[in-house]
C-alpha cells in the first residue's frame, strides 16, 4: 500500500465528486430544488456524448461539449415544465416529479440505448503518467485541472459579478427580489440549465473511468449527496472542499478497510455530522 | 351528513373486496393481482402517513419494506420461525431502523430529510447486496409457506389462492389503522404541523417530536407488507430496494389525491392491473408510471380527485347560470 499513491487517488476522485456535485449545490442554493433525477442526467449526459461518437464519428472533444448543449436545453425543457411549482417553491411535490422525471428517463435511455453495458472512452484515458512508483492518467490531470477551473470561475461569478448577486438575491427572497425588478422564472431556468450542463460535463470527465450503464443513474452520484449536506446546502467552496475531503476518505478507506463498503462508511460519516451539525460544516 | 358516513362506506367496501377474485373469475391470475395489489397497497400506506399528514417525503420506505421481507425470510429459513414470530420481527426490525433513520434527521431542514432517506435506502441496498450474512446479490431463496394459526384455525399456503386471505386481511387491519390514525391526537397534531406550524407551536405541541412519532408508526405498516411479500415470492433478494417500489407508492398516493382513505388502494390497484394486464414491456412500463407520477403533480396537484373535483364545479356553475 502506497500511502503517496492513495493520496493521489484521492485528489482524482475527490475532483469527480465535487464535479459532479457543483450543479446541484448551485441549484439547491439558488432554487431549494432538489433534483433527484441528477443521477439519470448524468447517466444521460455521458449516453449523449457517447452516441455521438458512436453514431456520428465525432471525437471525444467535441462530443463533450455537444452533450453539455443537449443537456443544457434538456434542462430548459424541464424547468419549463416545473416552473409554476418552482415559482410557487412547492418543494414536496417538486422533489417527487423529479425522480419521476428520474424514473422515466431511465426507462427511456434503456429503450433507445438498450440494457447493455458500453464502453465510453476517451482517448486521454489511456495516456498514463508515471513517477517512480506513483501512476494517474492524463485524464485525471484534466478533470482534476477543469474542476479547479469551473469552481474559481463560479466563485468569481457569485461572489464578484452582478448576474451572481441577482442570483443570491433571488436565492434569498424570491418576492422581494421580484419587487426589485428581477425576473426570479429567468434566474429558475438559468440556474437548472446549469445544473444540467454541469452535470453532462461532469459526465462527459468522469465516466470514462468505468464502463457506463443506463441504470446507473442515483447510484453513481450518491456520494454527491453527502458533498452536498456535508458542504453546506449552497455553498461553492463548501462543497469543493467536502468534495476532496470525501475523496480522500473513499481511497483511503477502500484501501485499508474495505471497498465494498465505502459508501456505506461514507454516508455514516453524513449521518455522524448531521446529528452534530446538523447544517454541514460550511454553515454559518 | 355525506362526509361521516363516507369513512364507513369506504371500509365496508374494502371489506366487500375480499369476493373481487371470485367475482373475477377465480382464476389464479385473479388472486395473484388481487395479493399483489393487497401487498403493495399496504406498503403504500406505511409512505401515505409521512407524505399526506405530515407533507414531507420520505424515500426510505423501501427499507423498511425490505427489512421486513428480509425478516421474515431470514428467521423462516434459518430458524423455522411461524408466520407470527416472523411478522414481530419485521415490526421490531422496521421500528429500529426508523429510530435511527428518524433521530438522525429530525433537526436538518425538510429537503434534507428527503436526501438523506434516500441516500439511506440505496446504501442499505448495497449493504444487502455486499453482505454475505444477509444472502449478498443472491438474497435469500426458498422461504417456506406461511403458517399463520391462532386457536387452531389458520391459513397455510404458498400460492396466492391461499395468501389472499392474509394479504386481505392486512389491507383491511392497516386501513382501520390509517382510519384511526387520522383521528387520532397524533394525527391531527401532524396535519396542524403541517399545515401552521405557528400555531402548532403554540398549542405546545412539539413539531420534531410529532415529526419522529409519525416516521415511527409508518415503518413497521411498509414492513409488515414486505413480510407478506417474502412469503408471495418465497423470495427475497437486494431488489426490495429497487426505485420501482418508491415510485409506486409515491405514484399510488398522488394519483388519486392525498389525504384520501381510500387513494393509495385505489392507486395501487391502477398501476398493478396496468402493469400485469396492459403492459408494454418493463422499460415502457417505468417511462409510464414516471410520467403519470410527474404529470399528475404538474397538471393535477390534487390528483384524480381535483380533476373530478374541477368537473363538477364547472358543471354546477353551467347549471347555475343557466337557471339565472
Amino acid at each position: 500500500m502506497n500511502i503517496a499513491q492513495q493520496i493521489i487517488n484521492g485528489l482524482v476522485l475527490g475532483s469527480g465528486y465535487a464535479l459532479i456535485a457543483i450543479g446541484w449545490t448551485v441549484l439547491l442554493g439558488a432554487a431549494r430544488l432538489v433534483n433527484f433525477a441528477h443521477g439519470q442526467l448524468y447517466m444521460l449526459g455521458a449516453f449523449t456524448a457517447w452516441a455521438i461518437m458512436q453514431k456520428l464519428g465525432l471525437s471525444y472533444f467535441v462530443a463533450v461539449p455537444l452533450a453539455v448543449l443537449v443537456l443544457g436545453l434538456v434542462g430548459v425543457v424541464l424547468q419549463g415544465m416545473m416552473l409554476r411549482l418552482v415559482m410557487e417553491q412547492n418543494l414536496t411535490s417538486l422533489m417527487i416529479v423529479t425522480l419521476g422525471f428520474g424514473y422515466v428517463f431511465q426507462g427511456g435511455a434503456a429503450k433507445v440505448f438498450g440494457g447493455d453495458p458500453q464502453a465510453f472512452i476517451s482517448p486521454v484515458e489511456t495516456a498514463s503518467i508515471r513517477f517512480g512508483e506513483l501512476w494517474f492518467t492524463w485524464q485525471d490531470v484534466i478533470t482534476l485541472a477543469g474542476t479547479l477551473l469551473l469552481f474559481a470561475a463560479l466563485w468569481l461569478v457569485m461572489n464578484r459579478t452582478r448576474l451572481g448577486a441577482v442570483v443570491r438575491c433571488v436565492a434569498e427572497d424570491p418576492k422581494l427580489a421580484q419587487l426589485f425588478g428581477i425576473n426570479a422564472a429567468l434566474v429558475y431556468i438559468g440556474v437548472f440549465v446549469f445544473e444540467c450542463a454541469a452535470v453532462a460535463l461532469a459526465a462527459g470527465l468522469v465516466a470514462p473511468r468505468s464502463p457506463i450503464l443506463t441504470s446507473m443513474g442515483f447510484d453513481e452520484v450518491i456520494l454527491t449527496f453527502v458533498v452536498v449536506v456535508l458542504g453546506g446546502i449552497g455553498s461553492v467552496g463548501g462543497s469543493l472542499l467536502a468534495g476532496f475531503g470525501l475523496g480522500m476518505f473513499t481511497a483511503l478507506f477502500g484501501a485499508l478497510v474495505s471497498p465494498a463498503y465505502t459508501t456505506a462508511a461514507a454516508f455514516l460519516v453524513l449521518l455522524a455530522v448531521l446529528v452534530l451539525r446538523p447544517r454541514g460544516f460550511a454553515a454559518r | 351528513m355525506m362526509k361521516k358516513h363516507s369513512t364507513s362506506f369506504a371500509l365496508l367496501l374494502a371489506a366487500l373486496a375480499y369476493f373481487v377474485p371470485t367475482v373475477a373469475g377465480g382464476a389464479p391470475a385473479a388472486y395473484t393481482a388481487c395479493t399483489t395489489i393487497a401487498i403493495l397497497a399496504v406498503m403504500s400506506y406505511g409512505a401515505d402517513l409521512i407524505l399526506s399528514y405530515l407533507g414531507e417525503v420520505s424515500l426510505g420506505h423501501t427499507i423498511f419494506w425490505a427489512a421486513g421481507g428480509y425478516a421474515a425470510a431470514m428467521l423462516a429459513v434459518n430458524l423455522g420461525w411461524n408466520g407470527w414470530a416472523t411478522a414481530g420481527a419485521a415490526v421490531g426490525v422496521s421500528i429500529v431502523l426508523a429510530s435511527v433513520l428518524g433521530l438522525a434527521t429530525l433537526r436538518p431542514r425538510a429537503f434534507v430529510f428527503s436526501l438523506v432517506t434516500y441516500a439511506a435506502a440505496v446504501v442499505a441496498m448495497e449493504v444487502a447486496f455486499n453482505w454475505s450474512f444477509l444472502g449478498g446479490s443472491d438474497g435469500i431463496v426458498g422461504v417456506p409457506p406461511l403458517s399463520l394459526t391462532l386457536f387452531g384455525w389458520g391459513v397455510a399456503g404458498a400460492s396466492n389462492v391461499e395468501l389472499w386471505p392474509v394479504a386481505w386481511l392486512l389491507l383491511l387491519v392497516t386501513l382501520l389503522f390509517i382510519h384511526r390514525f387520522r383521528r387520532s391526537r397524533l394525527g391531527t397534531s401532524a396535519l396542524m404541523v403541517q399545515m401552521n406550524p405557528d400555531l402548532a407551536t403554540a398549542l405546545g405541541i412539539d413539531a420534531h417530536k410529532v415529526r419522529f412519532a409519525v416516521f415511527i408508526v409508518s415503518a413497521p405498516i411498509s414492513a409488515l407488507a414486505g413480510w407478506l411479500y417474502a412469503y408471495q415470492r418465497a423470495y427475497v433478494g437486494p431488489d426490495m430496494f429497487e426505485s420501482y417500489f418508491l415510485v409506486l407508492m409515491l405514484t399510488a398516493i398522488v394519483i388519486v389525491g392525498r389525504r384520501l382513505l381510500l387513494g393509495p388502494l385505489v392507486g395501487t390497484a391502477l398501476i398493478i392491473v396496468q402493469q400485469m394486464f396492459f403492459s408494454i414491456g418493463g422499460d415502457g412500463d417505468k417511462i409510464v408510471l414516471g410520467t403519470v407520477l410527474a404529470a399528475i403533480l404538474l397538471l393535477w396537484p390534487k390528483g384524480l380527485v381535483g380533476v373530478w373535483d374541477f368537473l363538477t364545479v364547472r358543471m354546477a356553475m353551467r347549471a347555475g347560470s343557466s337557471q339565472s
